[in-house]
């Protein structure tokens, strides 16, 4: 056996915890990476950065994808709206939140890698979760992808402290696992997601409409309609919209191509039964409006105003005069 | 802490009041927003429990150091849907913070078991 003093095998410990507790924390370290130069073929150069103060990575990756989408504004400024001292740390769903009060859409994407692709591919950075832990030890932590090399696997992020982190994807996945793979987009109003649907993008409109000006909501429902004309919830919000501003007959038409598509939709036929009655056509609106009527479930929260419909159209075609109708 | 306890409980009663009056619907027509959430509840006692998670929310967050004018608004900036999950998972839900500090109490421990079981002796100086 060979003689080895307390004082050297006391620094041998230290010496292999250190190097194991230094493998924790760089863990994303330990593979070699291939130099990567900055190229604008496969990053999203314009993403701007701002580095982390301890436990703010919320407040800063957030600030990050914001302010890819054009708006101003600071970790510090963020701050108040998602960090939790308490957690240490951020909310998903306060994250999400705080991009809604910011005037931008916010969609959490299907946990897919070639989603994550496709928003890049569209110029969008990810906001994602990771779990940088080891040991079994939880470390939540929040960056975003701004890039993705296929050649050489690699992904390119702002991370903490980092402007220009490079993972291997394997890594990031791993990262990426604990999480559930959760990726958020944030988008202007009139510019939906590559991996949106109609639905998907018109429920964030909806979600974010109290922070937006009249002319950015009328815009995404717009550019909605372009996009998804045969969606029945794109088609019910063009139709509502129309309906606000008095425009009863693309109102109407709207309505009628929800309800060709969905017969059944009973918020598209009670609003139809609306807008026949403005537009002076009170038998056609009590048509609609009995039929609405009779799709009505039992407790349905619509019911309210499927019977306030409903009566008017009965009292206005009791009262009908002559027809001034219009619409056929 | 009385008095943070007194201004949450006024808030959540106020939120409890504005929950409830955002329910009248306007004059037959059904707008996008009255559609989804009809969709993703039924009746009134789905109301009131936004209301309450609002206010648990809102009072969760001020008991995990949220400044109180600041945990207002964001209990307000949260659907249903999200007041309902953060409600009862508050403690439990991802919070992404980077945990360096984590990491670097781990170590002080690891030291702190070697040392008091006597494997080193690193601390003897101070």
């Amino acid at each position: 056996m060979l003689p080895i003093s307390s004082r050297s095998s006391s620094r041998l410990v230290v010496a292999a915890l250190s190097a194991l507790v230094g493998a924790t924390a760089l863990s994303g370290c330990t593979n070699r990476l291939p130099a990567l130069p900055e190229d604008p073929r496969r990053e999203l150069t314009g993403v701007p950065f701002f580095p982390q103060t301890i436990h703010q990575c919320g407040p800063a990756a957030l600030a990050t994808v914001l302010g890819a989408t054009g708006v101003t504004t600071t970790p510090e400024q963020l701050s108040p709206l998602v960090y939790i001292p308490g957690r240490r740390g951020s909310l998903q769903v306060e994250m999400l939140a705080a991009a809604r009060s910011k005037g931008r859409l916010a969609f959490v994407l299907e946990p897919r890698f070639a989603d994550l692709q496709a928003e890049l591919a569209a110029g969008n950075p990810l906001l994602v979760l990771q779990d940088l832990g080891a040991l079994g030890i939880r470390r939540w932590h929040f960056a975003v992808v701004v890039g993705f090399d296929p050649d050489q696997d690699v992904l390119i992020l702002r991370s903490g402290t980092e402007r220009r982190r490079l993972e291997r994807r394997e890594q990031f996945l791993h990262t990426w696992k604990a999480g559930e793979y959760w990726a958020a987009v944030l988008t202007r109003p009139d510019q939906p997601p590559a991996t949106a649907t109609g639905s998907s993008f018109i429920r964030a409109l909806t979600a974010t409409e109290r922070y937006l000006a009249t002319e950015s909501i009328s815009g995404g429902n717009a550019v909605a309609l372009a996009r998804w004309p045969a969606d029945p919830l794109v088609l019910l919000a063009n139709g509502n919209q129309a309906y606000a501003a008095g425009q009863l007959a693309t109102a109407i038409s709207r309505y009628r191509s929800l309800l060709a598509i969905e017969p059944t939709h009973l918020a598209g036929r009670n609003n139809l039964a609306n807008a026949l009655l403005d537009a002076g056509c009170p038998r056609q609106a009590l048509a609609q409006a009995e039929q609405s009527a009779s799709l009505l479930p039992a407790d349905s929260p619509l019911a309210a105003a499927v019977n306030d419909t409903l009566a008017k159209a009965r009292a206005a075609d009791a009262n009908a005069s002559p027809s001034t109708c219009s619409a056929e | 802490m009385r008095f943070r306890q007194t201004v949450v409980a006024i808030t959540a009663a106020c939120f409890l009041a504005l929950g409830l009056q955002t329910t009248t619907a306007s004059a037959g027509v059904i707008g996008t927003q009255d559609y989804l959430s009809a969709e993703a509840r039924a009746g009134h006692l789905a109301d009131i429990n936004a209301a309450i998670s609002r206010a648990d929310v809102l009072a969760q967050l001020v008991s995990l150091g949220v400044d109180p004018a600041n945990a207002v608004t964001r209990a307000a900036a949260l659907s249903d849907a999200e007041l309902a999950q953060v409600a009862q998972e508050m403690n439990n839900l991802p919070a992404g913070g980077d945990g360096f500090l984590a990491v670097i109490g781990i170590v002080f421990l690891v030291l702190m078991i070697l040392e008091l079981t006597g494997v080193t002796d690193i601390f003897k100086k101070f």
